[in-house]
């Protein structure tokens, strides 16, 4: 499965080559403040970006309860119309053939009895006994026909039986969708329909809701948006690319995990970085580098300060040397005092504690290596969510400030929203690219220093975008009266916007294609080479980026030595590192 | 108290188990509670457990019948997911005794003794016949 997306998404990025480069256009000048390029790029951009979203948005939709019911009824319909049977008993074969309409079909017509014997349905209705009282098979109590009622199989049940029947059944949870009749040897299955006559009215309401969880959660293709309260379902087509979807209440997450979004990293990648946040391990190897076991007890003990002679805490009490680990009672002036231990000087000289040594050093190297990404992975996360506060901050208040300062209408200040949404959506890309760093193989040197020269990149470039937004914004939300610069501001945020956005689709196609280009095999793979020289050429002024794609030749390039990037041939030094060609 | 507003179903119950006992079973309700029986089930003829009797204690919880009958740790279908209302003390009590006719080891409560009556069902079944005579002889 894995393997379909890249090789889909690998065609998605060459067929919208042009595009980006396009957009490198922007790339390029957004640093140069140049108002009337960015206003140009910016309208060129805005239509490609309606494209690009408008092919993420075909892949899922969000429903509402409405939505789902009107889903469900669709389907139940479908159903019994092929069938030709009653609404409440295509509900009962959908619902076990976990809603699929196909399924329910193909199984019904290839064996009708199996299907009904599996589900409960009756070939025909049996009508109970036709006599004036009946007793009931649950009370023993004798009752008038007419107080009693059965499902199609005719076993008589009184109505205050049925009620705690189903009540019973309801409580126990969404098993009700599958109830049958109370009878032992009687399957008949009981639908909505007598639920609906016989159970109280909170059981009905429990019943049809656990009907739409159902729906949702028995589907392929279905899952609840899996942030708390929020009541939508997402509606997914299977095999379309891109996990990620965004929930009417805002929550973005990928469906295949349901954990928050997360492109570029793969949500095993996730699953891992999680689990390894959560997980005892760290802890474990912040004591296996900071502490030693007592040699008595075994309970690490870290040493904060004081000498080497070391009481463990009651009821152990055990004395012992922190250096050589062995009993106080043997230790004093003779081997050096409290603070020095000649045993153990003597024992490391001859290499005696090298092993333990080394798995304490290693230990505190892969802590220290972790906490790096860690630490920059929950600072992105914070700035996030007060971008987020803020964002919220702009639409509640600001905007309207705004708008009556600068006397304009809160429909021409969507930019500011955007150039916010954009700053959320980027501090969520690179939190990721953290995990993704932290499990990048350290001996892939020159993936890592073109990785961490990327993120470098787009750190930077968000700074710029945040701090345009933020700062810059609140000279104009100051002032007194309306400013002309605010013409100016709007052109450079935009423009901003979308050169950022761009930067960070970009950086998410090329982590997620593991970054390909860069690697041994980067001469014979060249034809793949356009991530990289998307984002990187950012840095090339005097080349024109279009020519580049039209002259597919890549004889017309060299790659560096030092951090193999594509160079025109024309240039003596790397316009990456400046390293120069040989 | 717990015998005011006994259903009537339980009172019948408890009469027709008094008036026209299985054979082989016996259940009387307890003098201070009637939901509280005390079982007697003879282990069935040509089963290992001929000649015992078995006590045990059955309690009715307030949602019966809607939910089972509580009995001590017995592996029975019934008494867990495939409990339905219009099944009995009667029908549960008769089940046990099957199940001493026929046991199944491939559900059992003790593991030992499951393994040991499918590796050698003869020799389990003279310990079962040893321990009907030690510990279940009615004395």
């Amino acid at each position: 499965m894995e393997s379909d997306y890249d090789t889909q998404d690998a065609s998605d990025m060459e067929s919208m080559e042009d595009d980006f480069y396009s957009e490198e256009t922007v790339v390029r000048d957004g640093g140069d403040e140049d108002e009337g390029k960015c206003g140009f790029s910016d309208n060129e951009l805005d239509d490609s970006d309606g494209i690009v979203s408008e092919r993420l948005q075909q892949n899922y939709t969000v429903l509402d309860e409405t939505d789902i019911r009107q889903l469900q009824e669709d389907d139940i319909r479908r159903v019994s119309t092929v069938l030709s049977t009653s609404r409440v008993n295509a509900c009962l074969l959908l619902r076990h053939f976990n809603w699929s309409v196909s399924k329910v079909h193909e199984e019904w017509f290839a064996d009708e009895e199996t299907v009904r014997r599996a589900v409960g349905l009756l070939g025909k209705q049996v009508e109970m006994p036709n006599v004036a009282e009946l007793p009931c098979g649950i009370c023993f109590e004798v009752h008038p026909r007419t107080a009693m009622s059965s499902a199609a199989c005719g076993h008589p049940f009184c109505e205050s039986c049925w009620r705690g029947y189903i009540g019973t059944a309801v409580t126990n949870g969404p098993g009700c969708l599958m109830l049958r009749c109370p009878d032992p040897s009687c399957s008949a299955a009981i639908g909505q329909d007598m639920i609906d006559i016989l159970a109280i009215d909170e059981d009905k309401q429990k019943y049809s809701h656990y009907l739409l969880r159902s729906y949702i959660e028995n589907n392929r293709k279905t899952k609840w948006c899996p942030a708390p309260g929020c009541e939508f379902a997402i509606d997914f087509v299977i095999g379309s690319g891109s996990y990620d979807v965004s929930c009417n209440c805002s929550h973005s997450f990928c469906w295949n995990c349901t954990e928050e979004a997360h492109r570029p990293v793969e949500c095993s990648t996730v699953a891992k970085w999680i689990l390894k946040n959560s997980a005892e391990s760290e802890n474990m190897n912040w004591i296996l580098a900071n502490s030693k076991p007592c040699p008595k007890c075994k309970r690490p003990i870290e040493k904060n300060q004081g000498c080497m002679h070391i009481t463990c805490t009651p009821p152990c009490k055990y004395e012992f040397c922190w250096l050589c680990l062995g009993s106080w009672i043997e230790h004093g002036e003779r081997t050096g005092g409290f603070y020095a231990c000649n045993r153990y000087e003597a024992a490391k000289e001859e290499g005696m504690y090298d092993e333990s040594e080394r798995r304490r050093e290693m230990a505190k190297n892969s802590l220290e290596r972790y906490t790096h990404y860690y630490e920059r992975w929950a600072t992105n996360q914070r700035s996030r969510q007060k971008a987020l506060a803020q964002l919220h901050n702009i639409q509640t208040q600001k905007l309207e400030k705004l708008s009556k300062i600068q006397c304009q209408p809160e429909s021409q200040l969507k930019f500011i929203i955007e150039a916010m949404l954009q700053v959320v959506e980027c501090r969520r890309v690179l939190k990721w690219t953290y995990a993704y760093g932290y499990y990048l193989p350290e001996h892939e040197h020159a993936k890592r220093q073109f990785f961490e020269y990327l993120q470098g990149e787009a750190e930077a470039g968000l700074e710029r975008l945040h701090q345009c937004a933020e700062k810059e914004l609140q000279v104009y939300l100051e002032a007194e009266v309306p400013m002309k610069e605010f013409a100016d501001f709007r052109i450079k945020l935009a423009g901003l916007t979308s050169v950022t956005r761009n930067y960070f689709q970009n950086l998410v196609q090329a982590l997620e294609s593991g970054l390909e280009d860069v690697g041994p095999n980067r001469q014979t793979n060249s034809s793949n080479s356009s991530t990289s020289k998307n984002i990187s050429s950012k840095n090339s002024p005097g080349n024109s980026p279009r020519s580049s794609t039209t002259t597919n030749n890549l004889d017309n390039y060299w790659y560096c030595e030092r951090c193999t990037y594509a160079n025109p041939s024309s240039n003596r030094a790397c316009e990456m590192c400046e390293h120069r060609r040989h | 108290m717990a015998n005011t507003n006994l259903p009537r179903r339980i009172i019948k119950e408890t009469q027709r188990l008094l008036s026209e006992p299985a054979p082989g079973i016996s259940a009387s309700p307890s003098e201070d509670n009637m939901r509280y029986f005390n079982v007697m089930i003879l282990g069935p003829t040509q089963s290992p457990f001929e000649g015992g009797v078995f006590k045990l204690e059955l309690f009715l919880p307030e949602e019966y019948p809607m939910a089972a009958p509580k009995l001590g740790r017995i592996c029975l279908d019934i008494l867990k997911d495939k409990w339905s209302p219009a099944l009995q003390i009667r029908t549960v009590l008769l089940s046990i005794q099957a199940l001493l006719s026929a046991p199944n080891p491939d559900d059992p409560l003790s593991d030992n003794i499951a393994k040991h009556w499918k590796t050698n069902e003869a020799e389990a079944v003279e310990t079962a016949k040893e321990w009907t005579r030690l510990y279940a002889s009615g004395a």
